[in-house]
Parts: structure tokens; C-alpha cells; sequence
């Protein structure tokens, strides 16, 4: 019990939410200097894992000073979809068009790392300037987990396997639930619950997708798809 | 009455998945889509008589008024035309052996899915709701795009996603800063409800609602296919069968601007004029339908080029509404309609065309005049429509647009500037019209029976093969003029229901061109109102 009253500590909290905010933008570093689709599936599961840590001591800490619910059930949400079920479903897509390991990315790793860190750089630079962001508590929060999404995004374009741009895109998705968690207090429940369903049926269209293009073209290399111009 | 909207849609899914035959599909289709109307024309009425309707069930998330009213009765008949028009075509391309029964069930679960899912994005007065509802939009007509499942149909279907996905995950960003800029204003119950924000949006931290317009600028305008962004609309409506082109350019795109539009009033009203709004408007409408005008002049296959001319109709659109005067404003709006039905009108008969000479390719096209005698013509006239010749109804909201830029203040446009934004926008819209002209008026002129490329259906497996790799124009030549004396495309329609669409349609913009009826009026302006928050 001390334990929870520790947490829901507001001071105590505050530090706990920003190193968890740090440990979240590292798994997107982590994310990025990975080489094999295996081990992109492994960190998205992390940074999932840690994101549902975070959501889980905030709902804690609105369950003891507000009575509130519906964090703790988004916790458990993110745990079953983001941490379970996703991943096992990108294991089965890649499973299914499994491809000889081959170089997959634009650049070499510690390109893609220093850039990935002049995106941190950059969105500290944009966001401290705009008033009435640069004076709040929550600045390094916000500065973290909006690098996540540029992270995410710069991802998507380094990497050239239509899986490789799926978990791109989730990584966006983890950037911008963890910017609503730490920055507003999270979204109105329904709204979470619509964006989850939202992303579960991405999921499994583009796995469909993936696999379709692996029957059509041999392959899932996106640089293959370019016949429509003009 | 309002929740029927909803129910509907979802019933229709549900037949859809019990029964077996395809009549009944086709029948239960259409039968849902008039039960559509009727729900619409009721509420259309009760809208004008009361302004809003809203029910106070799961928390009021279900709000209608003027301006959502105007879009979401073009879902509805949009729809509608899709349905009575599909019906002929799937029975075509069955008839060609591109179909099975299966596929023409997934077809219509699809196509009332996506329906439904455009309905909810214009009924919600929730932010977070309707961001869902335009994502889910996506993910519904992502298998319709790649429909045909050749390596085209998937390669824009999966360009499709990714592109309006991660865009739309940008605006997902825009609505959490917007939210964040109403903490500390707005109560739980009405976090992200539009209607609370307008009501407290001079009270809104105005840097953090700044960035959050960027955001969803972006986000909404890669789905309404505003330039930068534009790189999956060609592909996606190029591939996607006929009617669900029709949706997808005539619904889809206004359906992201009406996200765009509501922001940009909430915006205005914190601000207390459209300097910052404008700019941006302003400025990627003009870049859209300059990049629109440079692509339609050099397009070789005519359901891009539509979609081009659809880019350029958001960019008119978008420039409508960064000038933010109620000149301006009912011109854009009525322009969102004329150019839903127009464009509609031209992918219906488009898909007309492709089926008769199973070729996207301009230059394999001859004498359509002759050879379809109702969809040939409404091409034609279509065309003329919307490159905006009057008497056609475009003319009428591109001339209102005009006369704004010219006729009012807008506070930061300074009066050279003002006259050389207005000269640019009608020098780009005569580009346009010389594009359409140079490329697309071939195909109407000869008749096939002579043409030096019968495009027929005898030689409609080499033209298979050769999509999948684009081949030059003088190859194909050659290799046709060894082939002359294959027989001619047969006059005729094929889809006579779709026909009679076509027909409702052109009728329907050549009187609204001339005479616009009073509650459709009335319906505008109120809704002109709201965007201008009086």
C-alpha cells in the first residue's frame, strides 16, 4: 500500500513518468539500430511494454486522486493488443513471407543514429519555441515523445520491407499515445478505445497486404512498388 | 431518426454476409441506399427548420447542423448513384470473368462499410471521434482500391494506407495539442467537442492551437489530397473500380476538408482574424492546383487525370476558405457539392468507357460518342463541367470564389498581392482547361470502326498483359496496324441503370449551374454562418 501511496506522490511520479519518458525514446533508438526483422518486432514489444508501465502508474495515480478507471483499463488494453497480440500477429505475417536477410536499410546504423538524434534535437528546438510550451513541467515529457513519432516516421523511410514500414508506423502510434498520456492526461476513454480498434484493424489489413505482395511480386520490398507514375 | 444513419449500413453488412445470391445483394444494396436517402432528406429538413439536431443518448456524441448536414447529404447521394451504377457494372465485369460471386460480396460489405464510416465522421461532434471515423475510412476502402489485386491494384492500395495512415497520424498529433490548448477551459464531458471549443475559442492557448492547425493541416489535407500529400490520390482512385472512385473523390476528400474546415473556424475565432489560417490555406490550395494543371497536360490515362482534377478541386477549395469572407465561404461550399456531383459524373462514365474498351490509355480510345451514346456524351459534358464552362454549376461557385478574391477585404491580402493571387488562380484554371482539351477531346472525336488502334475486347488479354508493363504508345501502334482487321467496339450501353444515373447527374448540375432551390440556399448559408462562427 505505501508503495502506491508513493506513486501517486505527485513529485515522486513526476520523476518516475520522465525517466519512463527517457527509457520510451531509447527503445526508439533501439528500434532504429536494429538490423533483422525479428528483433524490430522484440523492441516494438518493449517500448510497448513500457508504455503500458507508464499508463499503469498514471492510472494508479488518477485511480487514488480522482477515482478514475479508465487509465488502468487502457493499461490492460495496451498490454493485450500492443505487447500480445500485435507482435504475434507481425510474427505470423513474417513468418509467412520470410525472405533471405539482406542489407534492408538506406543508410548504415550510425548514420541512421545520429540522425535519429538531430530529430531529438530538432523537436527540442521547435517545441521550445513556441510559448506557452517552453514555461511548462511536462516540456522534456513532450520533447521525448514527439522525437518518438519523428523517430518513428524517420524509420519508416530507412527501412525498405513493407514490414519494416508496419512497425514504423506503430512506433508513430506509440509516439502520439504517449504524447496524449503525459502531456494531457490521456484522451477521453472512447476516444482510446476507437484509436485502438483503429490500429488492430491496420494491423491486420497490412499484414493481408503484405502477404499479398509477397505472392504478387516475390518479395516485400517496397522499392519494387513503383509502376503507377505520372 | 439519426441513428438509423447508422443502423442501416450496419443491417445492409450483415445481409450481405447471409445471403447467397447475387440479385438479392444487388437488391438489398439499392434498398438500403434509398432508405439512406429518406433518413437524410428528413434531416436535411430538420436542420433548416431547427438549425441543429443532436440526442442526448451516449453523451450527445451524435450532432448534426448546417454544415455537416451539406457533406454528409452528399455521402448519402453519392452513395446512392454508386449503388444503382454498381449493380450494371459488377454484372458487367462478372459477365468478363473478373468476378466471382464471393468478390461481389466483399465489394458491397466494403462498400457499406466505407459508407458507414464517412457517415460517422460527419455526425460526431467529438474531434477524437471523428479523427477514428476518417482513419477508419481508410482502412474500410483499402481493399476496395486494391480490388482488382493485380500488382497495380495492390502497389496503390498499399501506397494507399501507408500515405493516409501516417498522415492521418499527424493530425492524431494536431488533436492532442488541441486538446492540450483547451486544458484548464473545457470540463471532462467536453474535451475535443467542437462546439465547446468554438463557444470558449477566445479562451484557447493560441501558440499551442497554432501548431495543432499545422498538424491537422497536414493530417487531413494528405487525406483530401492537398499537394504536398497528394502522391496516393492518382494511384488509389486510378485503380479503385469505377463507383467506388466516384466515392472516394466525390465524398471522400470533402469529408476530410470538413475536418480541416472546423478546425480553421475554431482557429479564426482564437486568433480573431484569418491572417495565420489564410497563409497556409492559401497557399497549398494555389500550389495544389498549379501542380494539378502541369500533370493533367501531360496525363496519358484518363482516370489519373480525373484525379488530378480532383487534387485541383481541393486546392479551389482550400484557397475558398483561406480567404475566410462569406463570399468566399458559400462559394467554397458550393463548390464542394458541384464538384462531388461532377466528379462522380465522370468516373461513372469513365468506368463506362473502361469497360467498353478495357483501357485506361487515351490514346487507345476513339469515337466514344459513337460507340457509348448516353455515357460518351456525359463525358464530354462532364468535362466541359469541370474545367468550370457555364452554364455548368462549377462556373457558378468558381465565379463566386473569383469575385471573393477580387471584391473583398481579407485583412492580410494587400491589394497587388490580392490581384495577382486572382490572376494566378484564373491563368491556372484556363491551364487546366487547356490540359483537359489537349488530352482528353481525342478520344471522343473518329469513330472506332476506322481507328488506326481498334481497342476491342478480341485483343483484351494482350492489353492484359501489357498494363502490367506500360509499354510506348508507337510499339502498341505497330503492333496493331498488323491488326487492323480486328473487329470494332459495338455501340451500345451496357448499364442501363448506370446510364439513367449519369443522366440525373448531368441534369442535376446544369440546373443547379442556372437555379440554385431555396432550402438548399438557405441550408448553405447557415452552414456559411457557422464556419464564420456568426
Amino acid at each position: 500500500m505505501s508503495d502506491f501511496a508513493a506513486v501517486s506522490d505527485l513529485a515522486v511520479g513526476s520523476k518516475i513518468l520522465e525517466t519512463l519518458s527517457v527509457l520510451i525514446l531509447l527503445s526508439a533508438f533501439l528500434l532504429m539500430a536494429n538490423k533483422r526483422i525479428n528483433s524490430y518486432i522484440k523492441s516494438f514489444r518493449l517500448q510497448s511494454f513500457l508504455i503500458a508501465l507508464t499508463a499503469g502508474i498514471m492510472g494508479i495515480r488518477s485511480l487514488f486522486n480522482e477515482g478514475r478507471w479508465d487509465i488502468l483499463i487502457v493499461c490492460v488494453l495496451i498490454i493485450a493488443l500492443k505487447v500480445i497480440l500485435i507482435p504475434a500477429r507481425l510474427s505470423k505475417t513474417y513468418a509467412n513471407v520470410r525472405y533471405k536477410v539482406e542489407k534492408d536499410f538506406i543508410w548504415n546504423i550510425p548514420i541512421l543514429i545520429l540522425v535519429c538524434c538531430g530529430l531529438v534535437v530538432f523537436s527540442y528546438f521547435t517545441l521550445a519555441g513556441v510559448e506557452g510550451i517552453s514555461g511548462e513541467s511536462s516540456n522534456l515529457q513532450l520533447v521525448n515523445s514527439v522525437s518518438v513519432i519523428w523517430i518513428g516516421l524517420f524509420f519508416m523511410i530507412s527501412r525498405k520491407k513493407a514490414i519494416g514500414q508496419i512497425i514504423g508506423f506503430l512506433v508513430i502510434e506509440n509516439g502520439l499515445y504517449i504524447t496524449a498520456m503525459l502531456v494531457t492526461h490521456g484522451m477521453p476513454f472512447i476516444v482510446d478505445l476507437g484509436i485502438f480498434i483503429d490500429l488492430l484493424t491496420f494491423v491486420m489489413i497490412m499484414g493481408l497486404i503484405t502477404f499479398r505482395l509477397n505472392d504478387q511480386f516475390d518479395s516485400i520490398d517496397t522499392d519494387q512498388l513503383k509502376n503507377l507514375k505520372g | 431518426m439519426g441513428f438509423l444513419l447508422y443502423i442501416i449500413p450496419v443491417i445492409a453488412v450483415i445481409i450481405f454476409f447471409l445471403v447467397k445470391e447475387n440479385h438479392y445483394r444487388h437488391a438489398v444494396s439499392v434498398a438500403s441506399s434509398i432508405l439512406l436517402a429518406v433518413c437524410a432528406g428528413a434531416l436535411t429538413f430538420r436542420v433548416i427548420v431547427n438549425g441543429v439536431v443532436i440526442y442526448p443518448m451516449l453523451g450527445g456524441f451524435f450532432y448534426l447542423d448546417a454544415l455537416s448536414m451539406v457533406i454528409l447529404d452528399m455521402v448519402i447521394i453519392i452513395a446512392f448513384m454508386a449503388a444503382v451504377f454498381s449493380v450494371g457494372y459488377l454484372n458487367e465485369e462478372k459477365r468478363h470473368g473478373q468476378l466471382t460471386d464471393k468478390k461481389i460480396r466483399l465489394y458491397y460489405i466494403l462498400m457499406y462499410g466505407f459508407v458507414l464510416t464517412m457517415i460517422l465522421a460527419l455526425t460526431v461532434k467529438n474531434m477524437g471521434l471523428m479523427w477514428i471515423a476518417i482513419e477508419a475510412t481508410t482502412l474500410a476502402s483499402a481493399f476496395l482500391v486494391g480490388f482488382n489485386s493485380d500488382k497495380h491494384a495492390l502497389e496503390a492500395a498499399f501506397k494507399y494506407v501507408i500515405i493516409c495512415s501516417v498522415g492521418i497520424a499527424m493530425a492524431l498529433l494536431g488533436i492532442i495539442l488541441l486538446h492540450w490548448s483547451s486544458t484548464g477551459v473545457l470540463t471532462d464531458a467536453s474535451y475535443l467537442d467542437w462546439t465547446a471549443l468554438s463557444a470558449h475559442a477566445g479562451a484557447l492557448k493560441s501558440a499551442v492551437l497554432r501548431l495543432a492547425f499545422i498538424f491537422i493541416l497536414i493530417g487531413f489535407g494528405t487525406k483530401a489530397g492537398l499537394v504536398p500529400m497528394h502522391t496516393w490520390l492518382p494511384d488509389a482512385h486510378s485503380q479503385a473500380p469505377s463507383p467506388i472512385s466516384a466515392l472516394l473523390s466525390g465524398v471522400l476528400l470533402n469529408s476530410a476538408m470538413y475536418g480541416i474546415i472546423r478546425t480553421t473556424a475554431i482557429v479564426n475565432r482564437n486568433l480573431g482574424s484569418n491572417d495565420f489560417t489564410g497563409r497556409l490555406l492559401i497557399g497549398i490550395g494555389i500550389l495544389s492546383i498549379a501542380t494539378a494543371a502541369l500533370f493533367i497536360l501531360t496525363q496519358k490515362d484518363y482516370k489519373r487525370l480525373l484525379a488530378y482534377s480532383s487534387i485541383e478541386h481541393m486546392g479551389i477549395i482550400a484557397v475558398a476558405f483561406g480567404l475566410f469572407t462569406p463570399l468566399s465561404i458559400f462559394g467554397g461550399l458550393l463548390h464542394m457539392i458541384n464538384h462531388s456531383f461532377t466528379k462522380s459524373l465522370l468516373f461513372l462514365s469513365a468506368g463506362n468507357i473502361m469497360q467498353k474498351y478495357d483501357s485506361k490509355q487515351i490514346y487507345k480510345i476513339r469515337g466514344v460518342l459513337k460507340t457509348l451514346p448516353v455515357s460518351g456524351p456525359a463525358f464530354l459534358l462532364g468535362l466541359f463541367a469541370i474545367t468550370g464552362t457555364p452554364p455548368f454549376s462549377i462556373f457558378t461557385s468558381e465565379f463566386c470564389i473569383i469575385s471573393a478574391i477580387f471584391k473583398e477585404s481579407t485583412g492580410w491580402v494587400y491589394t497587388g498581392m490580392r490581384l495577382g493571387m486572382g490572376i494566378a488562380f484564373i491563368l491556372l484554371l484556363g491551364l487546366v482547361f487547356a490540359g483537359v482539351a489537349v488530352t482528353l477531346f481525342r478520344m471522343f472525336y473518329g469513330s472506332d470502326t476506322n481507328s488506326l488502334y481498334p481497342a476491342v475486347k478480341d485483343i483484351s488479354i494482350a492489353d492484359r498483359l501489357e498494363q502490367s508493363e506500360p509499354s510506348e504508345p508507337s510499339e502498341t501502334a505497330d503492333k496493331y496496324l498488323g491488326n487492323s482487321s480486328a473487329a470494332a467496339v459495338k455501340p451500345g450501353e451496357t448499364n442501363k441503370a448506370g446510364a439513367l444515373c449519369l443522366i440525373i447527374l448531368l441534369i442535376t448540375i446544369l440546373i443547379s449551374g442556372i437555379y440554385l432551390p431555396p432550402g438548399i440556399r438557405e441550408l448553405l448559408l447557415q452552414a456559411r454562418n457557422i464556419v464564420m462562427g456568426l
